[in-house]
């Protein structure tokens, strides 16, 4: 038996982790994933040119290449380490493979859900078996963090997907990472193993378990009970936690780069009025909306792109604690009746039900009621799109949250004129936001970049439509035994983890 | 009793079809876009209406449904478009873990509730009669999620007896039995308070009829009496409940499997609904119902072969 009676418990296994992920994986052909569950044990088996550093601040470092350069704006040139083996006797991991796992993703007739993350990917040309170029069709930021260090460029050997008919599903052809897939249980767990080929530092733990567990308590709880090591636990199981830690262990608040914000539809009549929208924008306090929904533990967000992100801005518009005077002012000024009536739907989870209640306090003291909608999350995502039906039109306030990526073009790229009707909820339309997000896209410089991001998120400022709120929180309980590797946004790098003490 | 077994099964049948029907129906008139929700931004309407093409979503509702019904008729329960596998894999992965612990829970149930309700009848209003009712009454009112938090926090948690995740190792049946016992404790607890006091009215009833009194004139053993006579009569509304109860805890197993993060159909059918994925949906809900429509069967079954009556009354009608 694992684990044990009293007195044994879980703690004598070895060097084994033992780590929550917050839902079972879908697939492990990344191109085709569905989520950032995948991308974590993708991460850990595969290798891709590039990878980011456990930091806050999204650098990234070599992997599977001993060099790699931007050429020009489309051109990337690459050199493998010579001597890195594909698993299950596929051999050494050349250009060629490279070639057929990034004009894979983009293949027509595969339909790879994760196409985009190439951008304007063009070929790879192959100079010899361990260089090549990688070529685009026109300049695209966001190409290295999301493209080449992100999921979709994990490295895949061709015999190998080709051997599997194509594409694969949970069960991989082959590893070339750290650690080697060893088992998938449905609904329960991932086993990872050390790779004895692999040739980079040795791989910290002989297994990983990764267990895919939907619910934060359930988590919680498993972490108690000592048999997690590390667990992303709920926001307001947080600040209990800090108070009364379990024994051994120790807490880790890290930023989720996901981005909450408070959207107004503009094309409702109740909205149409700028001045209607600003109040809003001035009566929401969101430094109490932050306290409240995430005990104190996030900040206020000072845009969609996150902290740590180029772009990302130093002060917002409207300032946090909003400003009640200025809102009923701007009330007075447009001659609406009050109190005025307003619906806010929002998505039936706790933390958010949270906010919009303090969101509702904050609008009341301006002499907006609103009434609150919560939504079963699928009905709430079809509320804004016009694929969906006209609800659309009778969608006034909404509290909205998506995750970004690497890249701050993630976090603006729903807000453009094109995706009207779609995921732009606010029907936002500016001619300088659209033209900004295509330019910022083509610039490679970041400086440049970051100065049109900023102006972006002014604009949608300016517009009244939006309420920034926080970019959130992903709090991680840790035990004292192992060293853990986050990204920035609070994701387990499982192959930078390893055990404290004297075997670290 | 061969006709009876036909007749009651060609029911079956027909009950499995028409909730089955009823069930695609409403699931597919839920609001809600499978896309948008497993995808979110990356749901782009040519990705969304590909999904749509997939799931057969961009069909009338009548087409779905002879398409869903052809494809069964072949065993077929359809693909997973997300994880591209066969939905009948991905049921079929899942149906014995909560099979395992819906059988654990009404076997422990049956095994405890049923002397329990027999020593109650025999010594009624008795100290045990009188605890029992209270237990019995407690273990009811008791939801099953608010035991299995209980169970976990004090005996995975607090005292690290049992363990808080996981269904075992594959391969190791102690170690499963082991992840079992908690989950099946938090979802029998409240069938053990239910089956001994139906045992016990059931007992009573009986004790008082004719021909227990017939045999207790002719001398037998009190004991001969109790098992052959009056708990073979007594027992006939619990198995019924029986059928019934396999089928309630299966809806029952959701919590118990999300608490003790334990993989199982419950917990496969409510990320599937949450998310639409539709054709994970059906599957698990044509497993699920037509495991209770077995469930009922088996129990009438078993009802028409220990009383003469039922087959004869249902026959007769």
């Amino acid at each position: 038996m694992a684990g044990g009676w009293p007195g044994l418990a879980w703690a004598a296994r070895g060097d084994q982790l033992h780590i929550r992920n917050y839902v079972d994986l879908t697939t492990l052909d990344l191109p085709f994933g569905v989520s950032g569950a995948e991308g974590i044990v993708g991460q850990a088996i595969f290798q891709n040119l590039l990878q980011f550093k456990p930091d806050a601040r999204w650098d990234t470092e070599l992997d599977a290449a001993e060099y790699f350069e931007a050429i020009d704006d489309t051109h990337y040139a690459f050199r493998l380490k010579p001597g890195q083996l594909f698993s299950n006797g596929f051999g050494e991991m050349t250009a060629d493979d490279v070639k057929f796992s990034f004009e894979r993703v983009i293949d027509p007739a595969l339909h790879a859900l994760n196409a985009p993350d190439m951008g304007p990917l063009s070929h790879v040309d192959v100079h010899d078996r361990h260089s090549g170029t990688i070529v685009l069709h026109s300049p695209y930021a966001a190409f290295v963090p999301v493209g080449v260090a992100g999921g979709s460029g994990a490295i895949m050997s061709r015999r190998a997907v080709e051997s599997a008919g194509g594409r694969f599903g949970i069960q991989p052809p082959c590893s070339s990472g750290p650690y080697l897939f060893r088992e998938w249980q449905s609904k329960r767990k991932t086993i990872l193993e050390r790779n004895p080929q692999w040739t980079g530092p040795a791989a910290a733990f002989e297994k990983i378990h990764v267990y895919a567990m939907t619910d934060h308590k359930a988590a919680e709880m498993a972490f108690e009970a000592g048999q997690l090591d590390c667990a992303q636990i709920s926001v307001e199981s947080a600040a209990p936690f800090e108070n009364n830690l379990p024994p051994e262990s120790y807490l880790e608040i890290h930023p989720s780069g996901r981005n909450y914000w408070l959207g107004m539809n503009q094309s409702n009549p109740a909205l149409r009025d700028i001045r209607v929208r600003q109040a809003i924008q001035y009566a929401v306090d969101v430094e109490a909306v932050v306290e409240a929904g995430w005990f104190g533990l996030a900040e206020p967000a000072m845009g969609p792109i996150p902290r740590g992100m180029v772009g990302c801005r130093e002060r917002t518009l409207i300032p946090p604690s909003g400003d009640l005077e200025k809102a009923r002012a701007l009330l007075r000024e447009t001659g609406v009746e009050l109190p005025l009536r307003l619906r806010l739907d929002v998505n039936s989870d706790t933390l958010e039900l949270t906010a919009v209640q303090v969101i509702q306090w904050s609008l009341k003291k301006a002499g907006i009621e609103v009434e609150i909608r919560a939504q079963d999350n699928s009905i709430f995502l079809s509320l804004g799109q016009e694929a969906t039906g006209e609800q659309w039109r009778d969608l006034q306030l909404y509290f909205q949250s998506f995750i970004g990526l690497a890249d701050p073009y993630y976090s603006l790229v729903w807000f453009t004129s094109q995706q009207l009707g779609q995921w732009n909820w606010e029907r936002f339309s500016n001619q300088e936001f659209d033209r900004l997000s295509d330019l910022a896209l083509a610039t490679t410089d970041e400086g440049e970049r970051g100065r049109m991001y900023r102006r972006m998120q002014d604009l949608m400022e300016e517009s009244g439509c939006y309420r920034f709120v926080t970019n959130g929180v992903m709090p991680q309980i840790i035990r004292h035994s192992i060293v853990p590797a986050f990204r920035p946004d609070g994701y387990a790098i499982l192959r930078g983890f390893r055990p404290s003490g004297p075997q670290a | 009793m061969l006709q009876f077994v036909t007749r009651r099964s060609l029911l079956a049948l027909l009950i499995l079809l028409l909730a089955v029907t009823l069930l695609f129906g409403m699931i597919h008139m839920m609001p809600g876009d499978p896309a948008s929700v497993i995808l979110g931004p990356k749901a782009s309407p040519e990705l969304r209406a590909e999904l749509n093409r997939k799931m057969g979503l961009d069909q009338p509702l009548p087409a779905q449904l002879v398409r869903f019904y052809t494809d069964l008729a072949r065993g077929d329960l359809g693909v997973d478009v997300f994880a591209n596998r066969p939905v009948t894999d991905i049921v079929l992965e899942q149906l014995p873990y909560t099979l395992v612990l819906v059988l654990a829970a009404i076997g422990g149930a049956t095994l405890l509730g049923i002397p329990l309700g027999c020593f109650s009848a025999i010594r009624r209003n008795s100290l045990l009669d009188r605890i029992t009712a209270v237990l019995s009454v407690a273990f009811i009112a008791v939801p099953s999620f608010v035991v299995a938090l209980y169970l976990l926090l004090w005996l995975a948690v607090k005292w690290r007896w049992f363990p808080a995740m996981g269904a075992g190792a594959s391969g190791d049946l102690a170690d499963q039995a082991w992840h079992l016992a908690l989950p099946a404790i938090a979802l029998g607890l409240g069938w053990v308070g239910y089956i001994a006091r139906l045992v016990r009215a059931s007992m009573l009833e009986v004790m008082e009829e004719n021909h227990i009194r017939t045999a207790r004139a002719f001398g037998l053993p009190e004991r001969t009496i109790i098992v052959h006579y009056a708990l073979r009569i007594a027992i006939l509304p619990t198995v019924t409940i029986l059928g019934m109860g396999i089928g309630t805890m299966l809806s029952g197993a959701l919590f118990t499997e999300i608490v003790f993060s334990r993989p199982g159909i419950g917990k496969l059918l409510h990320e599937a609904v949450i998310t639409r994925n539709y054709p994970v949906v059906m599957g698990s809900v044509v497993v699920t119902t037509a495991f209770f429509v077995l469930c009922t069967l088996i129990s009438d079954i078993v009802n028409a072969a220990l009383d003469p009556r039922v087959r004869e009354s249902r026959g007769a009608s």
